[in-house]
């Protein structure tokens, strides 16, 4: 939601009356003075008989101009169209982008103010013969600043060619962006109602499909207030908003859901009860008081998941050892206490760079969660060798000179190696914090930028709690067992855990890239596993084989690092994994469909979307089923997957020659025949039954 | 301190104005009374038309779609109209100080002669307190309230959203629709229709 406040520091005074009929101004055809210019464009300049092609309308609004969506909201008008076409040409309904909101003294406008593009698809009629195609439309709009609105006008015109079916077409890549920001089906019917003046919608959406300021622009009139707040919760699958009625004359109603920048779905809701049940969201409508409780409710949530990180498996034998280390120190107060901060002070650091990292990639535009790092392969490896490294330390392969892990802290260095020991728990806890962080985690996204690094640095401070009090309460810390021999055996009892971890990460780095090079991975770190056993052995014999023992590692992490596939391996290894559960597929492509046609192979094709909850159903009642994944084995089916949670042009393209505006798409293509388009709603035997019984 | 108590009860009087306000919005119910000042400083209150049909417009002379029924004299047919069968027409002008469309009355009163405004007063509202009140949200945007304080219409003007003056001649004129009725004694057939045009421009 955009709610514009600018209006309250641009009071622009306009003090001259224009008096003028505005109906003279407004009849200026083709003038290049229009506030919101438009130009038409046509995705391609050939065409043949029989096929569609996309027109576009772009739009250039001035600084500080905006135009309108379909339904302009309390004020304003829509865009008109008035075609000109050649017999046997006619043209669709005008698809327009997510819009935004504009409240300017309590009336709501649904606007543009940025560039925009508004889509209009031609069908040619199979007799359309070869030659120019005239194309010609009379447009208005109205252009608006916060403050004025001038309706304008323009006549525009294109021609056209049309080809023959063998000739190639040229695409124009534009055309790609403006469909990415057109609001797309969301395939599963939604729930409205009205009562007491309160209009709630109920809206099918999985639950871990991610949401910033929501907003709900209805396109028909007269149901919602638009100027209302809306209010959503969540409640596990439901999105439910509840807003201002206006009245209930409609059945059915239509209109897009806003879930972040350029996001948006295009849905369907008819009549019945709708329940104000769930979490609440909080959007950027909630006052500052509502944002600041939020702050502190994330900070103590924040700090508490910190704190349980000090049991996690990757975290607790780090901690636990140093902290009977401290203990030992107990005579030196000064020395324990100066640990204790430069420990904190590299866990809240760590923390927080996470945090500003997370940030600027949410910003940036990337779709990344927490623990975001242990996406890359080549991060996973080095925190997998220096888990094994720790392990091996802690079981007493050899001993680390600079890492206190050990019963070593009277060492001179011992500030700068707690320091590094606070930064390795924190960048180690983060991938536990998942289950205890989600709610505060999930504030960071709502709140300003410098609230949401205080909540990153909260889990830090939670995370160095128990060291700050035992080094500030000598109390606590003369209940701590007294180092002794027995420390020794606890010690390499610790390794324990820190090999879980390691088995945790080498299982997380199969699944990322695979078996084969896997199996490369862990012989590189067999190979640190080994040089850490030489360098133990010469510790041994007083030997020291400090700087060669260094270069050997960084050769040989180095050697894991560069072994590691690339990215695009890495992200088909991805895709296939996430089916691989039960029905592997292949990423769709129209290459690779053609390819398995021509072959005679029989294809299965299907388009999900994480956000489809109809997608994610038939997943998992027919689709990721052992019956349907054996039948299709059998006879050999092919099975290529399409993921559109992100807008893919290709795909786009695709469901639109198959005459759908989104997902769920299923096709089945048996060899040599014209592919079949599935029900929306699939059962197992809607799907074998296409092998075993071929209509 | 001696405003504050004055404030207070400004805020007060205003709330307990706007308040019940909200209600009269809805077709059907009484229409809020109100109070405003005309183009020579003279009060005008809608209850002292009791009795008579009365037919508010917001107005604002900067706006195109405005311009639209003025420049084609529909709007000046309208009130002429309403005027011949006994209604009184009500121009309001909820334009803030230093907004478009904002006048004073020197102005208003020029502005009457060159368009030959026909209405039976031009009130401003720089305040927006009636405008809110009604939930007037365009220029212009038309109630009609019925000789029992009832309001019975409200919405656009016509039935084409448009600053196109050619569609005036096709449009369905709601206000004189629903006038006709009421003056046969029928139900007002069309009592609730989009509004469309500029938005209101209220202070805040």
């Amino acid at each position: 939601m955009t709610f514009d406040f600018r209006i309250f520091s641009i009071m622009l005074v306009f003090a001259a009356l224009v008096f003028a009929p505005a109906a003279e101004a407004q009849n200026r055809l083709g003038n290049t003075e229009l506030n919101v210019p438009a130009t038409l464009m046509a995705e391609s300049q050939q065409v043949k008989a029989g096929q569609s092609v996309t027109l576009a309308f772009v739009m250039e609004p001035k600084p500080t101009w905006h135009g309108y969506w379909e339904n302009p909201g309390d004020a304003g008008i829509g865009m008109s169209f008035d075609w000109t076409l050649p017999a046997g040409v006619t043209a669709g309904k005008p698809q327009f982008p997510v819009p935004d909101t504009l409240l300017i003294s309590s009336i709501m406008n649904y606007v543009y103010k940025g560039d925009y593009a508004v889509l209009v698809n031609l069908v040619l009629s199979d007799k359309a013969r070869p030659g120019p195609l005239p194309i010609s439309v009379k447009s208005e709009w109205l252009s608006c600043t916060d403050e004025i609105c001038v309706p304008e006008q323009d006549e525009l015109s294109i021609t056209l060619q049309v080809v023959g079916n063998e000739a190639p077409l040229v695409l124009d890549k534009r055309f790609n962006g403006f469909r990415a920001a057109l609001a797309r089906p969301l395939g599963s019917e939604a729930g409205f109602a009205v009562s007491n003046d309160r209009f709630r919608l109920s809206i099918p959406l999985p639950a871990n499909v991610e949401i910033a300021k929501p907003y709900f622009f209805i396109k028909e009139d007269g149901i919602v207030d638009y100027a209302a707040p809306q209010k959503f919760s969540r409640d596990g699958d439901r999105l439910i908003l509840e807003t201002g009625a206006r009245g209930d004359e409609l059945d059915t109603i239509t209109g897009i859901l806003k879930i972040g920048d350029h996001m948006g779905f295009l849905l369907t809701a008819t009549k019945g009860e709708v329940a104000m049940t769930g979490l609440p969201l909080a959007n950027d409508g909630a006052k500052t008081e509502g944002n600041a409780s939020l702050l502190f409710l994330a900070l103590g949530g924040a700090l508490l998941g910190g704190l349980l990180l000090n049991l996690m498996p990757c975290v607790f034998p780090i901690l636990s050892l140093k902290a009977i280390s401290l203990a030992k120190a107990g005579g030196n107060e000064t020395e324990v206490r100066r640990d204790a901060l430069a420990y904190t002070a590299g866990v809240v650091l760590v923390a927080t760079a996470l945090g500003a990292i997370l940030l600027g990639l949410r910003a940036s535009g990337a779709a990344v969660g927490w623990a975001f790092q242990l996406q890359d392969p080549r991060i996973i490896f080095v925190l997998l060798a220096l888990v094994t490294a720790i392990g091996l330390n802690l079981a007493g392969l050899f001993e680390l000179p600079n890492l206190n892990f050990g019963n070593k802290l009277t060492r001179k260095d011992g500030a700068s190696g707690s320091f590094w020991t606070g930064a390795l728990a924190a960048f180690v806890a983060t991938p536990c914090t998942g289950p205890f962080m989600a709610a505060a985690l999930g504030a960071t996204i709502i709140l300003p930028p410098i609230a949401a690094l205080i909540i990153f640095a909260g889990l830090g401070v939670g995370l160095a709690l128990p060291f700050l009090l035992l080094a500030f309460v000598p109390a606590i810390r003369n209940r701590l067992p007294k180092p002794g021999p027995w420390l020794d055996s606890f010690r390499k009892a610790m390794a324990v855990p820190m090999f879980l971890t390691s088995i945790g990460l080498i299982w997380l780095l199969g699944r990322q890239i695979g078996t084969d090079a896997l199996g490369l991975s862990l012989i590189f770190l067999l190979t640190v596993s080994l040089i850490l056993w030489w360098f133990g052995g010469g510790q041994i014999k007083g030997l020291s084989r400090g700087a060669l023992t260094s270069a050997a590692m960084v050769a040989a992490i180095l050697g894991g690092i560069i072994a590691l596939p690339g990215e695009e391996a890495m992200n088909s290894q991805k895709l296939a994994n996430t089916s691989a559960a039960t029905l592997p597929s292949e990423v769709f492509s129209e290459t690779r469909l053609s390819a398995l046609r021509a072959s005679g192979q029989p294809v299965f094709a299907y388009f999900t979307a994480d956000w489809c909850i109809t997608c994610k159903a038939n997943e998992a009642a027919a689709i990721q089923r052992t019956e349907t994944a054996d039948v299709f084995a059998d006879a050999n089916v092919t099975v290529l997957m399409g993921d559109w949670t992100r807008p893919d042009p290709e795909i786009s393209r695709f469901l639109e020659k198959h005459g759908r505006a989104g997902v769920p798409l299923y096709l089945y293509y048996a060899p040599g025949k014209e592919p079949v388009i599935l029900p929306q709603i699939l059962t197992v035997a809607t799907l074998t039954d296409l092998v075993t019984n071929p209509a | 301190m001696r405003n504050l108590p004055s404030f207070t009860v400004a805020t007060i009087a205003a709330i307990a104005l706007a308040s019940p306000l909200a209600a009269a919005q809805k077709n059907g119910a009484i229409a809020q009374d109100f109070k405003l000042t005309d183009v020579n400083g003279k009060t005008i209150q809608l209850s002292q038309f009791r009795g008579k049909t009365v037919v508010l417009e917001w107005h604002n002379p900067g706006c195109p779609f405005v311009s639209k029924h003025y420049s084609s004299g529909n709007m000046q047919a309208t009130q002429k109209a309403a005027r011949q069968q006994g209604a009184v027409w009500l121009t309001i002008n909820s334009g803030a100080k230093g907004k478009q469309g904002h006048m004073t009355g020197a102005e208003a009163k020029a502005l009457i002669a060159t368009q030959n405004i026909q209405s039976t007063h031009y009130l401003f509202d720089a305040k927006g307190l009636v405008g809110k009140a009604y939930g007037a949200k365009t220029t212009p945007h038309m109630y009609i309230i019925d000789g029992a304080e009832i309001l019975v219409y409200q919405g656009g003007i016509d039935d084409k959203p448009t600053a196109n003056p050619a569609d005036i001649r096709v449009a369905r004129n709601h206000v004189l629709a629903a006038l006709s009725e009421i003056k046969s004694g029928d139900k007002v057939s069309v009592a609730q229709a989009r509004p469309y045009g500029c938005s209101v421009k209220y202070a805040s």
